[in-house]
């Protein structure tokens, strides 16, 4: 086993060593230079193989929707034009809202579809009786047992208190696997990470802001509001910084999450991208030679990007989980000894 | 120009500073409280991971600012 995998890494390794040097030649006839923000952001088409698949353009603009099979046919209409790879309106009117569907948003349909598919596989062998009559059955039940007692026990029960936990596990569990395959699915050849963009983190983080703000207890409202057991004029600094405290938090956990995915895609462009720059000054012999250190860095920063992944979906379904249990915890002891410790919790 | 790339690499190396000796410290007590009550490991691991991840996202945020500012130069 261990000898096949041998093979198999060495193999690896030379494939990738040969074909960043091939790449060198013919990427100098043609632009000279990489284009490293090109390779992690959004764009209208999903790519596999050097084959491209255009998705469809959807704009409303001037009171009326505007449905395009791809960005070619929408420039062939004569409404639209391209600006630097932007679609604009041709008469210069604003486009109001761009519903288009891109990569990112595949990537996520994907990975909510594969969370789904494995949520309703294990649900329906749950219902025939294996796992609650008899043992789980098969390494991908025992697998999803494991992950979900993991999440239900150790993330929601002890962050979210007064056995309240009950109604948050769903979400926290989709949430987890939703953001675990989005985050791998950057690690496939040709494929995307969409959480390494800013509007699908802040839309996974609004998500938990409104569960958070919906099932906010009485406390939770007081205490963001009139602050219990201090006097009125520091409530007149405390009130604002509360206020603000409700919305770093979602901002922080959509940061968070973009800038490890974003970070971990450009630190491997960069380092392959030494054997590009290598080449260039020193010469092909030089590049090749130096190909066996950055290919090396590329593989190790490739096994930890796969463990950041699954660590930082776990972070993502901590943090939903802490600040979900701050918001429906219930405070039964007196407040006045008590401030200094709320004051501290609100900083977080 | 220059400077300005100098600027976005000396930012990107204290960011490293601040949150090496905050990750370090964390470690430092996590390290010493397990050898101390090793039957309590498993909640310090939770606490101790939850402390990084928030000085990790502070990190981060200085990270994006001086990517997205040796980018804006670049241009």
């Amino acid at each position: 086993m261990t000898k096949v995998l041998r093979c198999l890494l060495v193999t690896l390794l030379f494939s990738f060593i040969v074909s960043p040097v091939v790449l060198a030649d013919t990427e100098d006839e043609t632009s000279g230079s990489i284009d490293i923000m090109g390779k992690v952001a959004d764009h209208d088409y999903l790519e596999l193989a050097g084959a491209k698949l255009y998705l469809p353009r959807i704009l409303y603009a001037d009171g009326s929707l505007d449905i395009y099979a791809n960005t070619e046919r929408a420039v062939e209409s004569g409404k639209y034009m391209l600006d630097n790879g932007i679609l604009v309106r041709a008469d210069g009117t604003p486009v109001a809202i761009d519903f288009s569907i891109t990569s990112h948003l595949m990537y996520v349909w994907f990975g909510i579809l594969l969370t789904l598919i494995m949520t309703l596989a294990a649900a329906r062998r749950y219902r025939r009786g294996t796992g609650t009559k008899t043992e789980p059955k098969g390494v991908l039940q025992n697998l999803f047992e494991v992950f979900f007692l993991f999440i239900r026990d150790d993330i929601a029960k002890e962050y979210i208190p007064d056995n309240k936990h009950h109604k948050f596990v769903t979400y926290l569990f989709s949430v987890f696997w939703a953001i675990a395959f989005m985050n791998l699915f950057g690690l496939l050849p040709w494929g995307v990470s969409a959480t390494a963009d800013l509007t699908v983190t802040a839309t996974l983080a609004g998500i938990t802001f409104v569960i958070t703000q919906f099932n906010g207890s009485k406390d939770h409202w007081r205490h963001v509001f009139m602050f219990p057991g201090v006097h009125p004029l520091v409530r007149l600094i405390l009130t604002p910084v509360e206020i603000l405290g409700l919305f770093t938090k979602p901002f922080a956990l959509a940061i968070r999450l973009f800038a490890n995915m974003l970070s971990g895609k450009i630190m491997i462009i960069c380092i392959l991208g030494l054997i590009f720059i290598f080449t260039d000054t020193f010469g092909a012999a030089f590049g090749l030679g130096s190909s066996v250190i950055w290919v090396a860095l590329t593989s190790v920063i490739y096994i930890l990007k796969a463990f950041i992944a699954l660590l930082q979906a776990y972070i993502f379904t901590l943090l939903s989980a802490v600040f979900i249990g701050m918001a429906v915890e219930e405070h039964h002891h007196e407040h006045d000894d008590s401030s200094v410790a709320h004051v501290t919790e609100a900083n977080i | 120009m220059g400077l300005g790339f100098l600027g976005a690499g000396i930012g990107a190396g204290i960011i490293a500073i601040g949150a090496g000796i905050g990750i370090g410290l964390i470690g430092k007590g996590a390290v010493e409280s397990i050898a101390r009550q090793p039957e309590a490991s498993g909640d310090i691991r939770g606490a101790m991971i939850l402390t990084a991840a928030f000085i990790e996202g502070v990190a981060l945020i200085g990270a994006i600012v001086c990517i997205l500012l040796a980018l804006a130069i670049g241009q």
